[in-house]
This record gives structure tokens, C-alpha cells and sequence, in this order.
């Protein structure tokens, strides 16, 4: 059955001393090889509960891979993930995944509400409770009114809202989120990215954001983890100590963060060249 | 809002319009023959007047309207059986590579086998009760559906079978609401076909061997050379005929709305 949304299971405490439910990530010498090319090679990263972690990369380097194998979609070739201790070998509960294409990701014969609802059916909740539970995560994302609408008849930013609520609701501590946001236009993206912000905060989860985009990486992260190479890897780790209070025009504008995007963007064509 | 846009929006806002536009060309070819054929004192081709007069005294005082009934409830029977094994195994065969791998030379090897020709076959193995024709009905019926309902799987955009196996949406589930449902154009498309191929095989199943039904009552019109009769019968089928597509293209709208909505909503 559903867990209360404020219980308090094993917690842990991240460098900033929030309280999280997430259990923490760890990637050990993760290799994916399809048939004899090898995308990722020795990779070694980890995740602590409510932290945010963006993974950047240039195009094709395997960041979709990579989210793949840490939702237990896609076994890796070698090496492991593990979540809270234990080794994934198939999709958690714990792992909430939001996709890039949130057309194809939603399903257009069923209203807002039971999209969002549909995963609990799978776990047989009760209809009455899922419906409840669906609802309060559409509130969550600020789409209270949408849930007897079809995806369709919603925007992309607000079918990609709809999309994060049903990982909510499914009670991921952790959010995959693979380029969530790159199809939106830029002001939908940075109300989303703000959410992302505010979620965390709010429900203390554990976010990975694959994105190729190092402004919002930087805007969003408690670390960025570099990915580059071929086969890819982790070539820098940048700890991103702006606070857990961001805000798109004051964030964006100090020099730290100016900073922190231009060793992230440095990294990338070092490795690029 | 451009203007043909408008345009269109007039013709769909009124029904008196629409009306005139399905209609017009099925009420010309009507009366066009009804009045060339009025009058006719030809053997082959007696006059529309004539061929409706015995197509009403048939069904209100002879056995016609039994027959109907009987040939559609093996064409309703033969259907059934056939979309609830097309989808059936449709939906497994296109779900799981290795079974379409193991199964579609087979497959490819029966369907390309007419129809028709098995028709004498199965009356000399099933006998002449309902049970041969509803078989050849559900036989022939089961390929457009099973082929469709394959091709519609396997049209799924992958990220709703990711989208499943990430929120671990158990298998029951996931083939009643999201692969059944993803196929379903595809489905639909597969059963209005066979709709079609139902009334062909319902008349020629009931050719031989048979003792009622509207395949009867034409073939032993004929054999008696009452053509007006057998014109009669033939006019009756076309009409359930228009009937079935008609109230299927309702079905259709009604089960796929979401889609078509949906469809207009991207473009």
C-alpha cells in the first residue's frame, strides 16, 4: 500500500543537512557495450539522498545509455548500480522516471488523472485511493484542474508536468529525468526547471537530470558530473555550491555561476578536440 | 482561421449540407434505376419496382426475413471469433519477437490460401449446419485482424513499452490498457476489413450445402430461374452491407475519439 507522504523511513542526510527519504546511488565501473562498441566504459558516480545531480555531455555520448542503465531499464555490460545497498537489476519502485519525449510517454486514451494513476494500478491500489493519491500529485506539479483533460489537449510543458507527477505519485524518492526539458520552448523550461527546484526542497527526493544544456545543468545541480569520450566516462566532477535557493535572474547572473559553467563547458571541449 | 478552414466548418456545422453531400450520388444511381428499368419486360432484368415488391412480400409473408436473421447471427458468431483470436494472438505474436519469428512463415504459408477454395472442404468435413459457415466466416476473418493487430503493436511508440516496464506495470495490465489500446486503430482498421470479407464469405458458405440463409435464398432463385427473386435477395444483401459499414464507421468514432482528437491536436 501507499507509504503516508510524510513518514519517516530510514533518513539521510546530505551535505547541505536536509532530511531525505532517497536512498543513496552508487555506480561502480559501469560498462555498456552494444555488440563490440563500447558507449561507456569504467564509469564510477554516485548520488546522495536530495541531492540534484545533472549529467552533461555532448550529443551521442551516451547519456540516455547511461539513464537506461541507472533505471534498471537495461542491464549494463559489466560492472553494477545500486540502490540503498542493493544491486538494481530491474526497475525500482524507489526510481521515478520522467522521459524526454512526453508525447510518446504519456498515453493519449487515458484522462490526465489516469495516466498519473495508471502505475499505482499496477501495484493494485485501490481505485478511490489511487485517484486521491494521483491528485494530490497533480497538485504538486500545479496542475490541479488538468486531470480530466487527455495529454493532448494540454502544452508540452504542462504534458511534461503531468509526466513528473506520475513518477511522484508512483513514490520514486529518486527522478530520472532524461532531457526533460529540451523540447519545451525556454520560458515552459525554466518554470520546469524551477519546479525541479522547488520538488526537491519540498520532498526532499533525489533528482538526475540528464541534459546536454550547461546553463540549466549549473542552475539546477549540487553537482555536475562531465561525461565525455568515446566510449564515455566521467571526466570531471563540479560541485555547484550556490545554495538551495536558486533563482533564474540572480543565480544566473553571479560570477561563481558564470564560473561554474565555463569550467563544466571547458571540460566538454577538451575532450571534445 | 483561414478561409478554407471556415469553409469546412460551415459543411460540418450543417446537417441539412452534409446530408446532401453523402447522399447524392446513392439517391441519383437509385433513381436512375428505378426509372431505365421501369417498364422492363426483360427475363434477366426485371424492373426495380418489381424486384422491391417481391424483396418486401419475401420478408413480410415468405421465409426472407428469417434467413436474414440467421445468416447474420453465423456472419455476428464468425466475427466474434475471429477478433477475439486476431487480437488475441495479434497481440502476443506482436508482442514477443521469438513467437513471430516461430510463427509467421506458418502463418504467411495459411493466409495466402483463398478463402473460397476451402469453402467445399469444409462442408464435406463440418457438414451443413451453422457450425462449416461460421468456420469459414472466423477463418477468413481472422487473418486482416491478426495481421493488423500485429502491425499495430509493433507500431507502439517504444517509450510507452519503457514507460510500462519502468513503473513495472504487471503483464495482465499492461496488455488491456496500454497494448491493446496502442494497437487499436490498427485493430479497428483490421476488423472493418473484415466486416467486409464476413458478408462475402456469409453468401458463398451458404451456396453449398446449405438449407436456409440469404446465400440460399439466392442460389436456389437462380437454380429456379426466378431472377426477380434472386435480384431481390441480392438487392437485400447490398443493403446490409451499406447497414454494417455504416454502423461499424459509429463503433469506429465512438472507441477511437481519443485517437482522432488527438491525431487533429498534433497537427
Amino acid at each position: 500500500m501507499i507509504r503516508p507522504k510524510l513518514q519517516t523511513v530510514k533518513t539521510h542526510e546530505n551535505g547541505d543537512g536536509v532530511a531525505s527519504k532517497a536512498p543513496p546511488m552508487v555506480v561502480r565501473d559501469l560498462s555498456k557495450s552494444y555488440g563490440s562498441i563500447e558507449v561507456i566504459s569504467g564509469l564510477n558516480m554516485h548520488v546522495d539522498p536530495g541531492e540534484i545531480i545533472c549529467i552533461v555531455g555532448p550529443s551521442g555520448v551516451g547519456k540516455t545509455t547511461l539513464l537506461r542503465s541507472l533505471s534498471g531499464l537495461m542491464p549494463p555490460t559489466s560492472g553494477s548500480v545500486s540502490v540503498g545497498g542493493k544491486v538494481i537489476t530491474q526497475p525500482l519502485e524507489e526510481i521515478g522516471i520522467v522521459f524526454q519525449d512526453y508525447r510518446g510517454s504519456l498515453m493519449p486514451w487515458m484522462r490526465t488523472l489516469e495516466n498519473v494513476a495508471f502505475p499505482l494500478q499496477g501495484r493494485g491500489i485501490g481505485k478511490a485511493e489511487r485517484e486521491q493519491r494521483a491528485q494530490e500529485c497533480l497538485d504538486t506539479v500545479g496542475l490541479s484542474d488538468a486531470g480530466q483533460k487527455y495529454p493532448w489537449e494540454l502544452s508540452g510543458g504542462m504534458q511534461q508536468r503531468v509526466a513528473i507527477a506520475r513518477a511522484l505519485a508512483y513514490d520514486a524518492h529518486i527522478l530520472l529525468m532524461d532531457e526533460p526539458f529540451g523540447s519545451l520552448d525556454a520560458q515552459t523550461r525554466l518554470g520546469l526547471e524551477d519546479l525541479v527546484l522547488d520538488l526537491r526542497s519540498r520532498l526532499k527526493i533525489s533528482v538526475i537530470v540528464v541534459t546536454h544544456d550547461i546553463d540549466e545543468a549549473v542552475y539546477l545541480a549540487d553537482r555536475v558530473v562531465v561525461l565525455a569520450g568515446k566510449p564515455a566516462s566521467v571526466v570531471d566532477n563540479v560541485d555547484v555550491d550556490l545554495g538551495m535557493n536558486r533563482d533564474q535572474i540572480k543565480t544566473k547572473s553571479d560570477p561563481r555561476f558564470v564560473e561554474y559553467r565555463n569550467r563544466v563547458l571547458s571540460e566538454i571541449m577538451r575532450v571534445r578536440d | 482561421m483561414t478561409a478554407d478552414s471556415n469553409r469546412k466548418r460551415l459543411w460540418r456545422a450543417s446537417p441539412g449540407l452534409s446530408l446532401i453531400q453523402a447522399w447524392w450520388l446513392p439517391i441519383i444511381c437509385i433513381l436512375a434505376w428505378w426509372f431505365l428499368s421501369a417498364g422492363s419486360k426483360s427475363f434477366y432484368f426485371p424492373s426495380l419496382e418489381t424486384i422491391l415488391a417481391v424483396l418486401w412480400r419475401d420478408l413480410t409473408e415468405g421465409p426472407l426475413l428469417s434467413y436474414m436473421w440467421i445468416s447474420l447471427a453465423n456472419m455476428a458468431a464468425g466475427l466474434v471469433i475471429s477478433i477475439v483470436l486476431g487480437v488475441a494472438f495479434g497481440l502476443l505474436i506482436g508482442e514477443f519477437g521469438q513467437l513471430r519469428d516461430a510463427l509467421m512463415p506458418m502463418l504467411n504459408f495459411l493466409r495466402s490460401v483463398p478463402p473460397a477454395a476451402i469453402v467445399p472442404l469444409v462442408i464435406v468435413a463440418l457438414g451443413t449446419d451453422a457450425a462449416p459457415k461460421i468456420f469459414i466466416i472466423a477463418l477468413t476473418c481472422f487473418w486482416p485482424i491478426l495481421l493488423n493487430t500485429i502491425d499495430g503493436v509493433r507500431g507502439m511508440t517504444p517509450q510507452l513499452r519503457d514507460t510500462a516496464s519502468a513503473f513495472k506495470i504487471p503483464y495482465s495490465l499492461y496488455f488491456r490498457r496500454v497494448l491493446l489500446m496502442a494497437a487499436l486503430p490498427q485493430i479497428m482498421a483490421g476488423i472493418r476489413i473484415a466486416v467486409a470479407v464476413a458478408l462475402v464469405l456469409m453468401v458463398i458458405g451458404e451456396f453449398f450445402g446449405a438449407s436456409e440463409g440469404l446465400g440460399f435464398y439466392i442460389n436456389e432463385n437462380k437454380q429456379r430461374f426466378a431472377m426477380t427473386e434472386t435480384w431481390a435477395g441480392t438487392v437485400l444483401i447490398g443493403f446490409l452491407g451499406y447497414l454494417l459499414s455504416a454502423i461499424f464507421v459509429k463503433i469506429e468514432a465512438f472507441a477511437l475519439s481519443w485517437y482522432f482528437q488527438s491525431e487533429n491536436a498534433n497537427d
